[in-house]
């Protein structure tokens, strides 16, 4: 494993670990969910 | 008639879904091998560059069309193109969006039922790998293994008594039915809310387990883990200078990310209307990632070169994703400690991985039959199982050389995901207009799209897509088209195909017929109420 190998896999890691735990941090300090308001549905049209 | 109504339960359940739908057999066997045959770690600047201006790009504008349309309550990609394209052409370039998940699903099961089998057979001792051996005799086990398995040798073998084979398919496609019967909250929700976390409990396990194999055999102290994980990351920069390179980073993020494949567009109509798309869809894409790259990236080439050395890995890497996969590993796994166990978790980590997304492909046609003959729910699900099963045995039944198998994924699995994505990218930027779609886009969103974005998701993801796409075509369409000729089975593989594409297109004439007889806006002339 090569110095460039090495940077190259802890950047890609990083990257896809932080955009990953970003995102779920977000996700999981967003206010509750409204409660569920049902469609309108035209299957049946 | 129906007036069944579904929507998701939570925000993670969507996210999760749509994660579990991209997330699937090319994240662990596809990925390695296209990295290590593509520079290396220099690969992963094209990967990021395509993720960045052409995966994300095109999931959040499929997200958000998905979302308008399920608010106008229409649910597949034909009424949903129709509104945002404004016209018939859009809506029947839309049938893309069916016929790409209900095709691919008759193959994609089945090798789903192959990761099932090989879960079962190593629970129950392993397939015959006898690591005493020399490794070109164990080579050979694997790979007749595996061919009398699935049936590559001669057609009809599945019909002709492999009934092990026929049984794992019957039971996987049993499930996959079951779940998107029982609905998007209830069957495919609450299912990939297990599976997911259970798929990256067993990642984990498996990439512990690899990166701590150090040097296994004293005598070849070069076959070592680091030098296993220098083999996939080490970059090799004159790749850089190669379209190949960029093509195949740009047909990877396109394929793993499930864009253009009408399964996205399809789960975010069941969104609620101010559900957000911006943050959940770079959610989903993000875990896709997470997958690909920090599991994919450091298992399975790693543990092949640390048992297999330089040139096995070369040749399992030739090999492509089946050959990796379903002949190289199970070498490895010999050579491992506790490797059946090993085995077991990595192939039903395959099959949670598989099975994730096998259940998106069935629910765009379901609601597609719904919504455009105005069946139950249970009448379009016979429909849908009477397709799948004639177009899966076909696919079971020829199956030497996987001549159905390959001409389908082929011709649909991969050259008509690009038309679609482009119809979608251009109805979203250019017809329905970007400044309205991104102010779509931002209903109830938790994060912005970057002002950047107006201009890639117009400009740079189109034309981008259309270099690839025409590059793609230039590869590989005269190869393909000869093979067509050549081969009469293909011909009939590609005739398959045609007959499902005409009855699609028929009941998308049926629907609109009926949608207009209701005076419902198909063709989004007019400016919604909210």
């Amino acid at each position: 494993m090569t110095f460039m190998g090495w940077v190259f896999l802890g950047v890609s890691l990083t990257c896809v670990w932080g955009l990953t735990i970003w995102c779920y941090a977000k996700v999981l300090r967003l206010p509750p969910e409204e409660i569920a308001q049902e469609p309108q549905d035209f299957s049946s049209a | 008639m129906s007036s069944e109504k579904q929507e998701w339960g939570t925000r993670f359940g969507v996210i999760l879904a749509v994660a579990g739908s991209a997330v699937g057999l090319g994240n662990f066997l596809r990925f390695p091998g296209q990295a290590a045959a593509n520079g290396g770690g220099a690969f992963m600047i094209p990967y990021f560059c395509a993720l960045l201006f052409l995966g994300i790009p095109i999931c959040w504008a499929e997200w958000t069309m998905g979302r308008y349309g399920g608010r106008r309550g229409f649910h597949s990609a034909p009424s949903i193109l129709g509104i945002i394209g404004r016209g018939s052409a859009p809506r029947y370039l839309g049938v893309f969006g069916v016929l790409i998940p209900l095709a691919v699903s008759f193959y994609y099961t089945y090798i789903e039922a192959w990761c099932l089998g090989y879960a079962w057979h190593y629970l129950t001792g392993g397939i015959g790998v006898d690591a005493g051996t020399p490794v070109s005799e164990q080579t050979a086990t694997a790979a007749d293994f595996f061919a009398d398995f699935v049936g590559l040798n001669q057609h009809g073998v599945i019909a002709g008594g492999s009934i092990q084979t026929l049984v794992f398919w019957l039971i996987t496609f049993a499930v996959n039915i079951l779940l998107v019967y029982r609905g998007i909250s209830k069957g495919i929700e609450k299912f990939c809310s297990y599976a997911m976390p259970a798929m990256a409990i067993c990642a984990v396990f498996v990439l512990i387990r690899v990166l701590t194999l150090g040097t296994p055999d004293p005598k070849a102290p070069d076959q070592n883990v680091v030098n296993g994980l220098g083999y996939m990351w080490n970059p090799d920069f004159k790749a850089l200078t190669n379209a190949q390179t960029w093509l195949a980073a740009a047909g990877q993020i396109f394929f793993s990310l499930s864009v253009g494949f009408g399964v996205i567009i399809n789960y975010a109509s069941y969104m609620k209307k101010k559900d957000d798309v911006v943050l959940s869809g770079l959610t989903a894409s993000a875990t896709n990632e997470l997958f690909e790259v920090g599991f994919g990236g450091l298992i399975t080439l790693t543990a092949a070169f640390v048992f297999l050395g330089l040139s096995g890995t070369i040749a399992a890497v030739q090999g492509g994703t089946f050959g990796l996969g379903f002949q190289t590993l199970p070498v490895v796994f010999a050579h491992m400690p506790f490797g059946n166990v090993i085995g077991a978790i990595w192939f039903f980590m395959l099959f949670l991985a598989a099975i994730t997304s096998s259940i998106s492909m069935y629910q765009p046609s379901l609601a597609f039959f719904q919504e455009t003959l105005g069946w139950t729910r249970k009448a379009a699900t016979t429909l849908m199982v009477s397709i799948c099963v004639i177009g899966s045995f076909l696919v079971m039944y020829f199956s030497k050389g996987a001549i159905f198998l390959g001409t389908i994924d082929d011709w649909v699995g991969t050259l008509m995901i690009f038309i679609l994505a482009m119809v979608e990218i251009i109805c979203f930027s250019w017809i329905f207009g970007i400044e309205r779609g991104l102010k779509e886009a931002h209903l109830g969103a938790h994060i912005q799209i970057p002002y950047l974005f107006r201009f890639v998701m117009k400009y740079i993801a189109p034309v981008y897509l259309l270099v690839v796409f025409a590059a793609f075509s230039y590869n590989n369409l005269p190869v393909w088209i000869k093979g067509v000729a050549d081969e009469p089975l293909k011909l009939g593989a590609l005739g398959l195909i045609a007959a499902v594409t005409a009855f699609l297109v028929f009941c998308t004439w049926i629907g609109a017929r009926r949608w207009r007889a209701a005076g419902l806006d198909i063709d989004g002339r007019q400016p919604q109420a909210d």
